[in-house]
């Protein structure tokens, strides 16, 4: 039981009444898959629908769009569409951190103008971070902005743009200042998206789907009230970015509720499975690899609620944030490895074969798990963040 | 299963003082004078730790004790595992739990004022070997076939023969009770099996916070050293060959934590699900803690071999308290029953 439980109970009846079903072709598994027309339409669609329910950005302040309810209430909301399997929200980026970076640095305009399109997906946003020369080393960043009277200038080259074909605007990284030093010459921009000199191709993913695109600035102009923050501020804005992206803040617009109980599921596949024409879950060793990472999920959700509780985290308060993407996307990797494992020879069939199991889920969540162990600061660089930040382990260089 | 937990300024309060208090009284060389001497331990610790009220803070009130719950239990079982304390409070402490579990209202009245404070000193003989305390104990709740008894340590029948014991810090005794003849009032009421059955979770979780404890402390200890120790004109720490295992380590030990702060938060609340989350603090634990343990001394190098390097230490802490009640196959397979079966 929680402070909660009305509102769950709203929004359990919400659901139940409103639950849009299955549209009848593929849906993506998450935002970062949508490659297709009619997907980004239906989606929309229900995130509006949830939006006008009250139910996306319930925490915000209600002058920007949000709903100004206590906190816990969105993290309430997301469990219980979780639990109902409602779909996802599409605008992913605009919810985890573009949202919180504008409401934490941007000005009291571009707080009015933006949050309360960005909630209700009238508005998409992608994220315009990584290059082709800048991965892990993201300070390296070459796309520079230059300013020319009331306008900057963008050129550059962004990759691995998630919903980049269908946004309207960017969280937007450039070198306004060529002399400063790595990080101090870098300045943090919500670009325009729908402007000439801007141009989207797209990248086909291994799984061989889309949703995720090249953006190539090419004088593109923006006004000059796009920048946020200060010039030069922008490293430190990106670091706040990627603590959102890293689970570290509470008070997300929603659409965080996903994860979980996916030991559950694998098991209801696994009691169907047989090898050497016996039942898997007889045998010792997938029993014991069962049990192990039930440990591992129950761990996740005791770190996130013990990071709720401040005398709890006193010894080291920055671990448990830091090490949330990490600890949870090795975690959905492993278990997803798991399950296709157990699948066998079936884990070699793929999405449209008739005998896949679950029409190939557990294979295509494998090759998708890639996306969470590197997006937003791989693994590698994370453990350096975590060994140095938490640890006080000198800097790897 | 959504683990919740709860926390409040008292358990802020003892976890400061007890890691203040067993900071002072157990500098490491303190630790390593006593776990070399004969006795293993120093009398006067015991009276202070029945002063401080610690032997009885999981025993009721009406019993002399504080009352506390596991939550309470297992911030000092941490604090105390960070000190390898050199004083059998674990020991003393199931023995209590199992009094509180599965003893008469009498036996209690009987027994448990003199362990609260310090005056009897009981030991858990759940087995014959391997009883943790058991060389000084002065009483022991001890298993006779299918019921438990209290059986005093000078009684007839009774062999208390000390181990030679790869944990110096932690003594335990071979107790044979062959001979042993309890009166008919020092038998428990509950079956053996069946008190077990409850305690052991309890157990579990109370080791397990232990094991926390220690596998926090290697991690400081380590992360210490990497970063001061220079090769190749840099500290060591500097190399992700040598700062991976140590995040690997943390999160290992931030995750158990956090399943012993949920398991001990569910028995204090009564919650169903206490039992499946001790035992996984414990499979956690048993992991953690041997991999914090020989990541610290491969960490330490050549020097981390050595009898001086105190990774040993706790290396040695952490594989003898991995079969007790159960390591982390064994764990495994109970909960692997739970999850598939039922």
């Amino acid at each position: 039981m929680d402070e909660h439980e009305s509102l769950r109970a709203e929004v359990r009846d919400w659901i139940a009444r409103h639950h849009p079903g299955d549209p009848g072709w593929k849906l993506p598994q998450s935002a970062l898959e949508v490659a297709e027309d009619r997907q980004f339409d239906w989606l929309r669609e229900w995130q509006r629908k949830l939006y006008d329910a009250g139910y996306v950005g319930a925490e915000w302040p209600v002058e920007y769009g949000g709903g100004g309810r206590a906190r816990g209430a969105q993290r309430a909301i997301d469990q219980e569409l979780a639990r109902a399997r409602a779909p996802f929200l599409l605008n992913l980026v605009g919810l985890s951190w573009a949202g919180p970076v504008i409401l934490h640095y941007g000005s009291e305009a571009q707080k009015r103008r933006l949050l309360r399109p960005l909630l209700r997906c009238d508005e998409v946003w992608c994220q315009g971070f990584s290059e082709p020369g800048a991965g892990s080393d993201l300070a390296s960043l070459a796309t520079r902005a230059v300013r020319a009277g009331d306008v900057w200038e963008i050129d550059g080259h962004k990759v691995w743009t998630t919903l980049g074909r269908y946004a309207d605007w960017c969280i937007l990284l450039a070198r306004t200042d060529a002399a400063a030093a790595k990080h101090a010459g870098i300045s943090y921009f919500l670009a325009p998206m729908k402007i000439p000199g801007v141009a989207v191709q797209p990248l086909v993913k291994m799984t061989g789907e889309g949703g995720f695109n090249q953006v190539i600035w090419s004088r593109a102009r923006i006004p000059a009230d796009a920048l946020i923050g200060r010039e030069g501020q922008g490293w430190e804005i990106a670091t706040a970015t990627l603590q959102f992206e890293r689970g570290a803040a509470e008070g997300s617009a929603g659409g965080q509720g996903g994860g979980g109980g996916d030991v559950a599921r694998l098991l209801a596949l696994a009691r169907g499975l047989e090898r050497d024409a016996r039942p898997v879950l007889d045998d010792p060793v997938v029993r014991d690899r069962f049990a192990q990472f039930w440990l591992e999920e129950t761990a996740l959700r005791a770190n996130a609620g013990r990071a709720r509780v401040p005398g709890l985290v006193a010894d080291r308060p920055a671990a448990l944030p830091l090490m949330s993407k990490l600890a949870s996307s090795e975690h959905g990797q492993a278990l997803a490895d798991f399950a296709c494992e157990l699948l066998g020879p079936a884990a070699g069939l793929w999405i449209g074969d008739p005998r896949a199991p679950e029409n190939a889920e557990w294979q295509r969540s494998y090759l998708n798990s890639f996306a969470m162990t590197i997006a937003g600061g791989t693994s590698e660089i994370l453990r350096n963040i975590l060994g140095e930040r938490v640890l006080g382990l000198p800097k790897t260089r | 299963m959504n683990p919740s937990i709860r926390w409040d300024d008292e358990l802020g309060v003892l976890r400061a003082e007890a890691r203040r208090w067993l900071e002072e009284r157990f500098p490491i060389a303190r630790v390593r004078a006593l776990a070399d001497s004969e006795a293993g331990e120093d009398p006067a610790d015991w009276k202070e730790l029945a002063a401080l009220g610690w032997l009885g803070l999981v025993v009721p009130e009406e019993y002399g004790g504080a009352g506390l719950g596991a939550l309470h239990l297992s911030v000092l079982m941490e604090e105390s595992g960070r000190r390898l304390l050199p004083a059998p409070l674990l020991a003393s402490t199931l023995a209590a739990l199992a009094l509180c579990e599965g003893a008469s209202e009498p036996q209690r009245e009987r027994w448990l004022p003199a362990l609260v404070s310090g005056e009897t000193r009981f030991a858990l003989a759940a087995a014959t070997d391997a009883v943790w305390g058991g060389e000084r104990a002065d009483a022991f709740v001890a298993r006779l076939g299918d019921r438990f008894a209290l059986i005093g340590a000078r009684d007839p029948g009774v062999r208390v023969e000390p181990e030679l014991v790869l944990d110096r810090t932690r003594r335990s005794a071979r107790v044979a009770l062959d001979a042993a003849r309890p009166a008919a009032d020092a038998l428990l009421p509950a079956g053996a099996d069946e008190l077990l059955g409850r305690l052991a979770p309890r157990a579990c979780l109370a080791l397990a916070a232990e094991m926390a404890g220690g596998a926090d402390a290697l991690l400081a200890l380590t992360s210490a050293y990497a970063a001061t120790r220079e090769q190749f004109g840099k500290p060591i720490g500097s190399f992700q060959a040598v700062k991976h295992p140590l995040v690997n380590v943390l999160i290992g030990v931030e995750s158990l934590r956090s399943l012993v702060y949920a398991a001990a938060s569910a028995f204090d609340a009564g919650r169903p699900e206490a039992e499946t989350l001790a035992r996984m603090a414990k499979a956690k634990a048993c992991d953690v803690y041997v991999f914090a343990a020989s990541r610290a001394v491969q960490l330490h190098g050549g020097f981390g071999f050595t009898i001086d390097c105190d990774a040993h230490l706790y290396l040695k802490r952490a594989q003898t308290a991995r079969p007790a009640f159960g390591d982390a196959m064994a764990q495994r397979r109970w909960l692997a029953a739970k999850l598939v079966d039922s």
